[in-house]
């Protein structure tokens, strides 16, 4: 498996219309997205949703980005492909793709335009403990670090001649394990050598806080979230009625 | 006939390398070398110079965006990187990015297993490498149970294993205590004797004077100075230019002339100095303890 993907988690700093929505309804916009992938089996509202995804991405400059990310996953797609023909058919398999690839690419939207030190403040707005809000945007703010660290892990096995494009399902997972494990038993250090700074620099010894900064919802994100709020209910009500809804959103491959 | 042509030719040259990184950042400029076989040659340069990107494309892990980078000749861009990671092995700055077998014995036998030989020939390479590097008593150990400076070496010794010809070191320097060098500045002195080509990219600006014969300066991607190594780290704008620090001797050379005892400026070892001190104190009437 590359780990391009990963690239889809990275906060870039733009300023286009998606970018300056409040992280309270990015984050709506992808757990709307999730759910309503959720609701269908059917390869063609899978798609639908796919589909609406696209003009999002495009209006915050990372449609790039995204094909990155969604190549990255080329390996779990093939393993999706063989399970869901095996157990199921491969229509099943091409719907499981589109569903893997909506949640993906709403989360990496998320991920891709959230400053962490916003994601923190919308945390606490939600009444999340400052405590659990600074750990979440902290692991978040980790992630570049953990991509930069799984190409550096990837390139020190390269150089001691692993390849990683073998060919076998069984040879590719154990493939896996040269860079998967020092990727976490780098990480739990890291965890620690944090834990460790935070509380030698006194962290929570002050119950009540101040911010610098605060967050505002705005006009765009009320509509932004009107929008999402009838697209859930719009999905809802086609999943819950989907017997009475015309054939062609029922279409499936024929094998 | 075949093998004196192979020795003519650099073991690593580069022509107008360039590189761009996805976030369009420009990492190596122009970038123009030539090592031939058996030379020992530091990397030097401030951090974000290009000394790291510039030996990932000595094995293929980068490809440059414009001009070539040629092993024995032979174009990266046209081969694989494990077929380059034969003959080029690169020891990372962080050695917990390569360690994830149960066993240090394992460790060894992964590099091993990528080169298609014999189960006995695995055996007998790890047995010799694990007693060469003083690592046979950890042989079941897991690699995270070793300290820091037998990390350090056990990442060399996965790669030293493999015999490959070039041996490009990330800041081996970088942690280690005074005995792990030494450890590691006799490793370097063996593999030279065996004719290895060896690349060392470091910030140790004495362990640079002591050692190295030959520095290659870099600053914003490209290569501002390339030459004996003396030379090249006495010259005050370049110290400059790449954040470096003049060498002790350098500095100390310039400390006595500024009280005005005229040093000669071609003093760089702590021997000559000596020499110097001496010769000094006795024109001044003054004679050494060794002396009285």
């Amino acid at each position: 498996m590359s780990l391009e993907f990963l690239e889809a988690f990275k906060f870039l700093k733009k300023d286009t219309f998606l970018h300056n929505l409040d992280p309270r309804s990015k984050l709506l916009f992808s757990i709307i997205i999730s759910i309503s992938a959720l609701l269908f089996d059917e390869i063609v509202p899978l798609f639908l949703i796919l589909l609406n995804l696209i003009p999002i991405i495009a209006s915050g400059r990372l449609i790039k980005k995204w094909l990155k990310s969604v190549r990255g996953l080329t390996f779990l797609f093939i393993i999706i492909i063989i399970l869901n023909t095996f157990f199921y058919d491969f229509s099943h398999a091409i719907s499981m793709i589109l569903r893997i690839t909506i949640m993906v690419s709403a989360f990496s939207i998320f991920f891709l335009t959230v400053d962490p030190n916003d994601l923190a403040l919308s945390l606490i707005s939600m009444r999340v403990p400052y405590e659990y809000a600074f750990s979440f945007s902290l692991a978040f703010r980790f992630v570049p670090t953990i991509a930069r660290e799984a190409q550096n892990i990837q390139d020190a096995q390269q150089s001691r001649g692993y390849e990683m494009q073998t060919s076998g399902i069984i040879n590719q997972i154990k493939n896996l394990f040269p860079l998967l494990v020092p990727l976490i038993i780098c990480s739990i250090k890291r965890a620690f050598n944090v834990a460790e700074a935070l509380e030698s620099r006194a962290f929570g010894s002050q119950k009540e806080r101040t911010f610098l900064y605060t967050i505002k919802f705005s006009i765009k994100d009320w509509i932004f979230t009107i929008y999402l709020l009838l697209f859930l209910m719009l999905a809802i009500y086609v999943s819950f009625n989907f017997s009475l809804m015309p054939e062609w959103l029922m279409w499936s491959l024929p094998v | 006939m075949v093998i004196e042509i192979i020795d003519i030719l650099p073991k690593v040259s580069a022509t107008n390398v360039e590189y761009t990184y996805s976030n369009s950042t420009l990492a190596l400029k122009d970038v123009n070398l030539s090592i031939m076989k058996g030379e020992l040659v530091a990397i030097m340069g401030k951090n974000g110079a290009g000394k790291t990107t510039l030996i990932r494309t000595f094995n293929g892990l980068i490809k440059p965006s414009k001009g070539n980078v040629l092993i024995d000749g032979k174009n990266t861009s046209s081969q694989t990187i494990a077929e380059l990671s034969k003959k080029v092995g690169i020891i990372f700055q962080n050695p917990m990015h390569q360690l994830f077998s149960n066993t240090i014995e394992e460790e060894i036998k992964f590099s091993l297993k990528n080169l298609d030989l014999s189960e006995e020939e695995i055996q007998t390479r790890t047995d010799n490498i694990l007693k060469n590097f003083n690592l046979e008593k950890y042989r079941k150990r897991s690699p995270l149970s070793l300290s820091g400076g037998e990390t350090k070496k056990l990442a060399i010794a996965t790669i030293f294993c493999r015999n490959p010809d070039i041996l490009v070191f990330d800041e081996p320097t970088l942690g280690q205590d005074a005995r792990e060098i030494v450890f590691f500045t006799n490793l370097i002195k063996e593999e030279m004797d065996k004719g290895k080509t060896i690349v060392i990219v470091t910030h140790n600006i004495e362990f640079a004077m002591q050692h190295v014969p030959r520095t290659i300066l870099m600053a914003d991607g490209g290569i501002i100075a390339d030459g004996p190594t003396r030379s090249v780290l006495n010259k005050e704008f370049l110290a400059d230019k790449t954040s470096l620090i003049l060498p002790q001797i350098t500095q100390f050379n310039r400390a006595l002339q500024e009280i005005g005892i005229q040093c000669p400026p071609n003093i760089n070892s702590r021997n000559e100095m000596i020499m110097f001190l001496k010769k000094h104190l006795k024109s001044m009437g003054i004679k050494t303890k060794e002396e009285a």
